[in-house]
């Protein structure tokens, strides 16, 4: 039950009477640790049996400060048109130190990716995939697919992190499920990465 | 002792003629001015048995001797009909004890407080509830724990006050501003939580209350114990715990998902007292944990567009006791000495000492490890020191004047793994008053005049860079207060009162998300202390049948502090966000209270009370959130049984009703809910079991699972209120 460091509560309940002695802590330095500060999307790209060919490239949004005082850089995705690429989202806390990736994968249960935006739905110039580890939906690992002829060039692709939701909520498997509030859990991360189709 | 010296100041009442007199030193007393005829005659003096008689007058004068017999000041066994208050002032003040108290048994203070008209209460969900004194809350009102000025955070609209209902024997509001008599901030009123006076000699008394709720699937014991000593004359004790389980309460439609409580809570005290010394050491504890609506919990700014849109929360987990993140972790410690020192017949020394330390763990939904660490961590060390002279003197005059010191230390607790919204801080407020009251028969009239002054230091890491602010305030305040008996049966009082209140360090420092409101949060550190001038009169007729008190008041506040939304978003990797400043304007509040009763026959009695309240930022011209809606709460009681008996049995069917809030801000993130209407049922029985007592109650709360919205309840975005609830409530005394 005392939770109170016992100190200070000492010296707070026992001189007390002189009003004088009793006084709050140092302030310390407190790590957000809650906090992404860096999204990474890691591209590479498959050939027709689905094998990994070339280099992987990648496309980042970052908000080194955090969620009040930050302002986030996000940079602008370019992929080419009839292509395949597996898509790994890589997520940081530069202020803690972190890797995020490892703990949503560890809450694989509690944590799912929708991916939204002109690019995913109406008349969507990308189609997503999960392929997870370990079956779950979660949405660190895909594959993207690029339209072989789009009907637009350039497109927003919204990556929303949804955490505490309900996955087994009717449509809750569609990667681009519009109504992903209704299952309930709330938003880690929204961002709206700007995408260009070569 | 039976003797035939004369009685002073006996009360001698004619009924008929409705006029008095008061016996004098020889024991004479004289009334003047009757005509002929039949009059009854009442006889009252303390201690003494009343006479009652009735006189036939024929001639110009008439003469007669009584004498009083001596009664045994023993009041066990007797029903109290008449009631001391609390506090001795000229404002408007209501009291909740006896019958009123029973029936609002395991509520927590906020709700049990709502059967006082012009008290509501403002929510979040329904086992957060901060009571509302014409429209003011938190940092605006005092609560009061057995004289002790309840410290802990205040500040926080979803933060409750740290206070176990159970602890009290009588609560009472005052409702006029009493910064002169308790000190800053209590600005719109007071709340006094009062246990019973401790006993003086031997009679064991235990009080055994037990409620279950249907909604919530809640149950609450509580139990008392008080005694004295038979060895020591003087000596007494009082022991009190009480505990409390509630799992997620149920709306028309729906579960609300981890919406349970538990809390648990004890106090004891002992006391002695001599003709000349009295002396009482005191120790609260109270620890509750609160569950708070997952779905209320939002990532950004379309989280929250989305569950207001959807009227709902998204899940229904259905019912469970289990309390997970998001959560409060709350205790408060508080423990006191008082004593007084009759210094001479009319003379009294008081010296208060308490201790109070009040720890606040707020925990998120976070990930992994993170969820066992709370993301707000908060100690605050409090100490009060009041030194006081009251004075009763022989003529008209009577008073107190004193010193009091307020001492306070608040740290974060480190290793939450978030930045603190608030920064540590010392503070220290000193303060030095005088009140005196003139009574001479029907008058009473009363003034009083304080100085305070506060200094407050502050320290917290911005970017990793130490950040330190001192601060100083220092104020005079003044009150003027009258009470005049119009008439036996009318009263009326009125009270002109200043009052001040330093800006709170989350005002004057918060800078941080707030996610029950997907907000960032700015303070400002040069905000001005808030000045008010409030004006009560309060006016009360009590008749045979009829009982009816009005009360009007007018408050006016310079440098008011409101969270006003900038109209800016704030853009972040996890969503947008709404910008909210801290900022300062002239406020206006003014409204009315009544309540009224009115017995239509020796059975049936009715009852109709109400509230409604005005406020205004009187230099942007619009309205401020969060301001009661206007209410009305009627209804019937019929006595069963026989009419001659004391005890209680009977049903009360009440009608609640609440307008829609018609006076909204510029800006709210969904509109003011409809009006509604809700029905009540109730039936409070005595039955004597030999020496003891048994009180049973058995309440219907939204006979009709209403589904409604409170505009002063906060989860009002999220969620509609509670369904019906069907309470049991069995008290024994013994």
């Amino acid at each position: 039950m005392m939770r109170f460091k016992n100190r200070t509560f000492l010296a707070c309940a026992l001189f007390g009477l002189a009003l004088a002695s009793c006084k709050s802590e140092d302030p310390v330095i407190e790590n957000d640790e809650e906090v992404i500060t860096d999204v990474t999307l890691r591209f590479t790209e498959l050939n027709s049996s689905g094998t990994s060919v070339g280099d992987p490239f990648e496309f980042k949004a970052s908000d080194p400060q955090g969620i009040e005082l930050g302002t986030p850089t996000i940079e602008s995705v370019t992929l080419s048109k009839g292509k395949s690429y597996k898509m790994e989202i890589i997520l940081f806390n530069s202020i803690a130190g972190e890797d995020i990736t490892a703990e949503v994968q560890e809450e694989a249960d509690e944590h799912q990716f929708f991916f939204l935006g002109t690019a995913f739905v109406g008349s969507p110039v990308l189609t997503y995939s999960y392929n997870d580890q370990g079956g779950e939906l979660i949405g660190l690992n895909g594959t993207v697919m690029v339209s072989q002829s789009p009907g637009f060039n350039n497109a927003n692709m919204r990556i929303i992190l949804r955490h505490d939701l309900d996955k087994n909520y009717p449509g809750a498997t569609n990667p681009n499920f519009e109504n992903f509030a209704q299952a309930g859990g709330e938003t880690d991360l929204d961002i709206t990465f700007p995408l260009v189709l070569e | 002792m039976e003797n035939n010296d004369p009685i002073e100041g006996a009360y001698i009442w004619i009924v008929e003629s409705a006029t008095g007199a008061v016996s004098d030193e020889n024991g004479n007393f004289i009334v003047k001015n009757l005509c002929a005829g039949n009059y009854s005659l009442t006889i009252q003096y303390l201690g003494h048995k009343e006479i009652k008689d009735t006189l036939t007058l024929n001639s110009n004068n008439f003469n007669k001797t009584y004498r009083l017999e001596e009664e045994s000041l023993d009041l066990s066994g007797v029903e109290i009909h008449g009631h001391k208050l609390a506090v001795q002032t000229t404002t408007a003040v209501t009291a909740l004890y006896g019958d009123a108290l029973l029936e609002a048994r395991g509520e927590n203070l906020g709700e049990s407080l709502k059967r006082i008209s012009g008290v509501t209460t403002f929510s979040t969900g329904n086992s957060i509830s901060k009571p509302v004194i014409h429209g003011m809350h938190s940092n605006r009102i005092m609560i009061l724990n057995n004289g002790i000025r309840l410290e802990g955070q205040q500040w926080g609209a979803e933060h409750a006050p740290e206070i176990d209902p159970f602890v009290a024997d009588e609560i009472t509001v005052i409702k006029g501003a009493e910064t002169v008599r308790y000190g800053p901030e209590a600005m719109g009123g007071v709340i006094l939580v009062n246990p019973a006076p401790l006993p003086t000699k031997k009679n064991p008394k235990t009080n055994i209350y037990l409620t279950g709720a249907s909604n919530g699937r809640s149950g609450n014991i509580s139990v008392s114990h008080a005694n004295g000593s038979d060895k020591i004359k003087g000596l007494g004790y009082q022991v009190q715990a009480s505990a409390k389980r509630a799992g997620n309460i149920h709306s028309p439609d729906y579960y609300q998902g981890n919406t349970g409580l538990s809390e648990l809570n004890f106090s004891g005290s002992l006391g002695y007292s001599s003709t000349k010394l009295g002396i009482e050491g005191y120790y609260s504890y109270f620890n509750t944990t609160l569950g708070i609506l997952r779905d209320s919990h939002t990532g950004n700014l379309d989280d929250l567009i989305n569950i207001i849109k959807n009227g709902r929360p998204f899940s229904d987990p259905g019912f469970t006791y289990e309390i997970i993140n998001p959560k409060q972790v709350v205790s408060h410690h508080l423990a006191k000495l008082k004593s007084h020192y009759h210094l001479s017949d009319s003379w009294k020394l008081n010296f208060q000492y308490g201790f109070q330390a009040n720890n606040r763990q707020e925990f998120d939904k976070r990930r992994g490890d993170l969820n066992a660490k709370p993301s707000l961590d908060l100690e605050l060390f409090t100490n009060t020191l009041d030194l006081f002279v009251d004075h009763s003197l022989k003529n008209e005059w009577s008073g107190s004047f004193g010193i009091n010191a307020i001492q306070q230390a608040n740290s974060n607790v480190p290793g939450t793994g978030v930045t603190p919204l608030i920064p540590n801080y010392d503070m220290l407020n000193l303060g030095i008053y005088a009140i005196e009251k003139y009574s001479k028969g029907p008058l009473e009239v009363e003034g009083g005049l304080r100085f305070d002054t506060r200094s407050v230091s502050t320290a917290r890491y911005v970017q990793s860079e130490l950040q330190t602010a001192d601060l100083s305030y220092n104020n005079f305040s003044a009150f003027i207060g009258t009470l005049y008996q119009v008439s036996p049966k009318i009263t009326f009082n009125s009270n002109l009162g200043t009052a001040w209140r330093p800006p709170n360090v989350n005002e004057l420092f918060s800078e941080g998300l707030h996610h029950g409101a997907a907000a960032v949060e700015i303070g400002d550190a040069d905000l001005n202390s808030e000045k008010s001038i409030k004006w009560v009169n309060e006016i009360e007729y009590d008749g045979t049948k009829t009982h009816l008190e009005i009360t009007g008041y007018a408050n006016h506040i310079k440098d008011y502090i409101y969270l006003n939304p900038t109209g800016d978003t704030f853009v972040s990797l996890r969503g947008t966000f709404n910008v909210y400043e801290y900022l300062q304007a002239n406020a206006f509040f003014y409204g009315v209270d009544f309540s009224a009763s009115y017995e239509f026959s020796n059975r049936l009695n009715g009852y109709a009370k109400g509230s409604i309240i005005r406020a205004k930022n009187t230099e942007e011209d619009n309205y401020f959130p969060f301001i009661p809606s206007d209410r009305m709460d009627w209804g019937l009681a019929f006595k069963f049984g026989s009419l001659t008996s004391t005890k209680t049995n009977k049903l009360t069917l009440s009608n609640m009703l609440v307008a829609r809030q018609k006076r909204e801000p510029d800006f709210d993130l969904a509109p003011a809910p409809p009006a509604y209407a809700l029905f009540n049922l109730g039936y409070q029985r005595q039955l004597e079991i030999g020496k003891d007592k048994l009180n049973l109650g058995l309440q219907v709360q939204n006979l009709f699972n209403t589904s409604y919205k409170e505009y002063m309840n906060r989860f009002r975005y999220f969620t509609d209120d509670m369904g019906r609830n069907i309470l049991l409530k069995i008290n024994y005394q013994f």
